[in-house]
């Protein structure tokens, strides 16, 4: 195997410690996967309800697609951060995977304004009661959009971490040492089981929103669809989870290298957060579980806070997995750094400012609203 | 180079940031702008208690969020995209030079998707006082990611005397008047997009007529914002950037054309739209605001041409290679100096590499003409690729019609003398010989040599343009 071609560090170095890039990196993932998960999920679901599905059913397909437009605001938004900060630590891997499937990684923008004005048509078609099957059709894409999305995010990140394979795709797809661009990254095994696994957790992370949508939001629906909803939310939590867990071991046993599950074996703590990144969901049909007998809101936070944290496990654990990967051919680490430290103040001064804003909005927002129903 | 080379044929790889971003400017200058319309007209409206424009600006809310939100962001992540494909040096070094400008401008950005969707969600169901305050937290956060933003990318035009300093960086020479510049032009262009909306949507005509004229009064700011902000930015050019609108047709062209074409919109605005708001019609609308698109698309145009031949001014070339690289590119090669390219040498031209793995020019020059040509071709996509098509977007084939290969090998060694948009030669002589080599097969043959005629098209007159070069005619 030839030696890869890794870009020489920047000039300037790294503007922040590792650690400091890899929690921001890893917490904005975290905070990404939740809405992004409802779109991943819960489009493709409402999708498939609003074409087979009928009453209650339909209900549902119908109160997940009207939301979806602030879900996809959010978690694009969210998305940034992770992006950002991987390109400050690991721009000598990912820029390469980037260019190497170039058409596919940029058809993401397109893909995603397709998506997006689709789930608006649909949103807006629910809103005046007007959803014909052009609106169907638009929700019908977008869906399709987002997983394609999905699929294409995989291929990129399984690149990254996968020297060999980018070798391969440059000297299989370029021409006079420039790159097409016209390659995903299909011959990597652990690509569709990965994706997969995404889906299924992305369906747990839906049912946490449709539980809570039915307990706390649709106070206007009947109690009959309320009732409905929340066994839906066990059922497709349920369903998620198996998912989860067969594509999981898939991904892990499957096709992962040897040599990364045996480094995993050998720390215990990776061993104890892998176990527990594996049972997190059992944690939240617990939670969800409780919310449905009991109907209570407590419950209902409580299954969206156990959801985060499963979702802050597999975070974690992915950056497990990705620096085991890297370390193969790049360590992060002994990239230069030169620490900004007056301009990292200043950013984590505009962090906490900003949230400061956001919850003042957000708190005018719940009280107006308790007010009204009051 | 550093990066595998991404080939977008016809186009360069390049101006697909160029389309991205100039998608994103017209969209992204009317999330500011309206912003602050939307936050001082609601207030208008809520002190006069005129219900009916409120019920107005709700219906002009929804198509501004459903512009700015969807296709604004997305184009903006879409940039993103786009300048990491094309060229990932310069966007790591700027990354890694702003991560946490972009930081602070990314917070700002989040606070004005959540003030977006609460300021519409919320209509009348919070208190006006409270309302107005969401539409203005919404305004200045649109804002300060405008200075941010700005501070970054005109340090790209001119980084000044920063030397590694962040905040020297931001407060740049051109930061200033292109923040001034880039205000104007959102409240300008905001009016233009009120406009369009008006058009349609406002009833009766006299609630119409009141929007263009109150519409009208940030325009005129904007106006002379972007007056003073644009002056300032052409006194305060790099010189060399001065020399490329001098010197470049194109960007003489549209450097007469945004003034012609704003000259026009202003008087068209001011007669028409402000003074006669009666005239305010959907066609008169679009017409604006196509006049507004042209001038901010060849703005923006202009204003990344003139960089040349940098990426960031004085910091990386358009070739992908820092300043700094250059001369050790020259001495060592350039084919040995980039990862990817010795990574393909190797692989595909064993035959010139030395025991430790290196790339020896010399040896280039012993391949036969066929490879001579490959290795030439894979020298122009890395070297020259990222400004010239072979054919389309500046194409090299046309471009270098009828140059034989000694007019070539002079062009190569002295590219930036012949033309200082153009970053130096930054390989060895036997890989400018090489590359020579391959833009001797891809250039078109000149129309009047080479055996080459020309035919009036009435008469059988004919004219040998061989024997009139030698005749000097």
């Amino acid at each position: 195997m030839d030696e890869f071609p890794l870009a020489p560090p920047s000039a300037g170095g790294n503007p922040a410690p590792l650690w400091f890039l890899v929690f921001f990196k890893t917490l904005g993932f975290a905070l990404h996967m939740g809405p992004m998960h409802v779109w991943f999920a819960g489009l493709a679901l409402a999708a498939v309800l609003s074409m087979a599905g009928y009453g209650h059913a339909r209900r549902l397909a119908r109160r997940l697609v009207s939301a979806m437009p602030v879900f996809i605001a959010l978690g694009v938004n969210f998305g940034i951060v992770p992006l950002l900060f991987v390109q400050v630590a690991y721009y000598p891997v990912i820029y390469p995977a980037n260019i190497l499937m170039g058409w596919f990684w940029f058809s993401v923008i397109p893909l995603l304004m397709l998506a997006y004005y689709g789930v608006y048509y649909y949103a807006v078609s629910i809103r005046r009661d007007r959803v014909g099957p052009l609106a169907i059709v638009a929700g019908v894409v977008s869906a399709a959009c987002f997983l394609a999305i999905g699929f294409i995010f995989t291929n990129n990140f399984a690149l990254m971490t996968n020297h060999e394979q980018m070798l391969a795709i440059y000297d299989r797809t370029s021409v006079a040492g420039a790159v097409t661009g016209l390659a995903l990254n299909a011959d990597d095994p652990t690509v569709l089981p990965r994706w997969l696994m995404v889906l299924g957790l992305a369906m747990t992370t839906t049912a946490v929103f449709v539980m809570a949508d039915a307990a706390l939001i649709a106070k206007r629906e009947t109690a009959d669809y309320r009732a409905w909803a929340r066994r839906f939310s066990l059922v497709l939590q349920l369903v998620g989870s198996a998912w989860f867990a067969a594509f999981g071991s898939w991904y892990l046993f499957g096709t992962l290298a040897p040599a990364t599950l045996a480094a995993a074996r050998a720390d215990l703590a990776i061993t104890v957060l892998m176990a527990l990144t594996a049972v997190g969901p059992a944690l939240t049909f617990a939670a969800l579980w409780m919310a449905s007998r009991s109907g209570e809101a407590r419950w209902v936070w409580a299954a969206v806070a156990a959801q985060f944290v499963v979702l802050a496990l597999n975070a974690v654990s992915r950056q497990w997995v990705q620096n085991v990967e890297l370390a193969r051919f790049f360590d992060p680490a002994r990239l230069p750094v030169d620490t900004q430290m007056s301009p990292l103040i200043a950013f984590l001064v505009t962090f906490t400012v900003g949230i400061a804003i956001i919850v003042w909005m957000v708190r005018q927002a719940v009280v107006a609203l308790r007010a009204q129903k009051a | 180079m550093h990066y595998p080379f991404w080939y977008v044929p016809g186009l360069t790889a390049p101006m697909l940031i160029a389309i991205v971003a100039v998608a994103h400017i017209l969209v992204a200058s009317y999330a500011v702008g309206g912003g602050f319309f939307l936050a001082i007209e609601v207030r208008h409206a809520y002190r006069t208690g005129n219900h009916a424009y409120l019920e107005y600006l709700r219906g002009h809310a929804w198509f501004f969020i459903l512009l700015t939100e969807v296709l604004g962001a997305i184009t903006g992540v879409g940039i993103w995209w786009a300048i990491g494909l094309a060229s990932p040096l310069p966007t790591s070094y700027l990354i890694n030079t702003f991560v946490f400008g972009w930081g602070m401008e990314y917070v700002t950005f989040i606070v004005e998707i959540v003030s977006a969707f609460l300021f519409f969600y919320l209509w009348g169901k919070v208190p006006a006082l409270v309302h107005q305050r969401i539409g203005f937290i919404y305004a200045w956060s649109a804002w300060l990611s405008l200075v941010i933003i700005t501070g970054i990318t005109s340090f790209m035009l001119q980084p000044g005397a920063w030397q590694g300093n962040f905040w020297l960086a931001m407060a740049n020479p051109q930061a200033l008047p292109q923040i001034m510049a880039r205000t104007g032009a959102s409240l300008l262009l905001a009016t233009l997009y009120v406009y369009l909306h008006a058009s349609f949507r406002a009833k009766p005509a006299g609630m119409r007529e009141m929007i263009a004229k109150r519409a009208g009064r940030p325009a005129m700011l904007g106006a002379a914002l972007i007056t003073v902000g644009g002056l300032l930015w052409l006194a305060l050019l790099p010189p060399s950037a001065l020399m490329a609108i001098e010197g470049a047709a194109t960007l003489n062209i549209l450097v007469a054309l945004i003034f012609v074409i704003s000259g026009t919109l202003f008087a068209m605005f001011y007669f028409g739209a402000y003074r006669n708001p009666s005239w305010l019609s959907p066609g008169f609308a679009i017409v604006l605001l196509a006049m507004g698109f042209m001038v901010t698309g060849a703005g923006e145009f202009v204003r990344e041409a003139v960089r040349k031949p940098f990426v960031i001014y004085g910091e990386v070339y358009s070739h992908n290679l820092m300043t700094a690289q250059v001369k050790p590119a020259q001495t060592e090669g350039f084919l040995q100096t980039g990862v990817w390219t010795r990574h393909h040498v190797t692989r595909e031209f064993p035959s010139v590499m030395d025991e430790s793995g290196r790339v020896v020019s010399a040896r280039l020059l012993e391949l036969s003409l066929p490879d001579k040509v490959r290795v030439g071709e894979t020298l122009y996509h890395h070297h020259c690729g990222s400004c010239h098509a072979l054919s389309g977007y500046s194409g090299l084939r046309g471009l270098l019609r009828g140059r034989d290969r000694e007019m070539l090998r002079g062009l190569i060694a002295n590219m930036d003398r012949y033309h200082f948009l153009m970053p130096p030669w930054s390989g060895t002589a036997e890989e400018a010989e090489v590359l020579k080599e391959y833009l001797a097969t891809i250039a078109l043959p000149h129309p009047f040599r080479n055996g080459g005629t020309v035919r009036r098209p009435s008469g059988p007159a004919r004219v040998d343009a061989g024997d009139r070069s030698h005749t000097g005619g």
